[in-house]
């Protein structure tokens, strides 16, 4: 039997291991698909603002995490 | 320390450098000190016949090596496992975003670079090359060094590396060796009799 099988067996259990080690990998796949996501609002020209709103976070909050990955756009260069 | 290193146990920390790289990993841990001690050339150390006399072999650890650390890596086998263990697909997941976003849309992201003051981008802090090694791979040097004083031995030899990879006992190493059905204890009393054969060396 497959590691995958195995656990999708356990799915129904109370073990909290495999509950905790579900919820690292949602986790994981949450932190992934907020970066590609922030990505894509950005490039298609969302502010941070609009980011946040519909993030449901502060401003402040989603700039610290994302801002030095999207660099805001050099002015000189415009 | 690394003075009292023999050229073996020189070769042997440099080459776990090479192992990682050949294996596309981003730090030495104590599996690639274990598959520097594996790897066949002319001047291995005693570690290395130790070792071989068990049956091990270069090319099945380093397929276990790849074969765990797929399983850790983020969104891994592990990871989908334990998705789909709550109903999560995450096959189709990135099928559906790499239908929209291209191949590798769920690749997870690497941290972005980090500022100095004043938003500075900070002067690299090692070179593009440097791989690091892991705590548990540098507590594994340090024990050599103690398994050689514990000896009474003047010099650190591959033997040291080993008595200390047993004796940290909880690396991906280990764990690989137990795998192995190699017995940790039983290998020690041989590395250490075999290491007492060659003290004045």
């Amino acid at each position: 039997m497959s590691d995958a099988t195995k656990l999708a067996a356990a799915a129904g259990s109370t073990d909290p291991g495999t509950g905790l080690r579900a919820v690292l990998a949602l986790r994981r796949l949450l932190e992934t698909l907020e970066v590609l996501q922030v990505g894509n609002a950005r490039r298609a020209g969302w502010s941070w603002q609009d980011i946040a709103d519909a993030l449901e976070v502060s401003r402040q909050a989603v700039h610290k995490k994302h801002a030095a990955r999207w660099p805001e756009p050099d002015r000189r260069e415009k | 320390m690394f003075e009292r290193f023999t050229d073996a146990a020189r070769a042997t920390v440099n080459g776990a450098q090479t192992e990682a790289r050949q294996l596309r990993q981003h730090h030495i841990g104590t599996e690639h000190l274990l598959l520097a001690l594996l790897r066949p050339g002319p001047d291995t150390g005693l570690a290395h016949n130790l070792l071989t006399a068990t049956g091990l072999r270069h090319d099945q650890v380093a397929a276990d090596v790849t074969r765990l650390a797929d399983a850790t890596e983020p969104l891994g086998a592990a990871d989908a496992a334990a998705l789909e263990a709550i109903g999560i697909d995450l096959e189709a997941v990135k099928a559906k975003l790499e239908e929209n976003f291209g191949p590798g849309a769920l690749t997870p992201p690497s941290p972005p670079a980090r500022r100095g003051l004043f938003g500075r981008r900070r002067a690299t802090p090692t070179s593009p090359g440097h791989i690091p090694f892991t705590p548990r791979a540098k507590v594994v040097l340090e024990l050599s060094l103690r398994e050689a004083l514990r000896l009474k031995h003047r010099h650190i030899g591959t033997e040291h590396i080993l008595l200390g990879l047993i004796r940290e006992g909880r690396g991906l190493a280990a764990r690989i060796l137990t795998d192995h059905g190699i017995d940790l204890p039983d290998l020690r009393t041989r590395t250490e009799q075999a290491a007492a054969g060659t003290k004045t060396a």
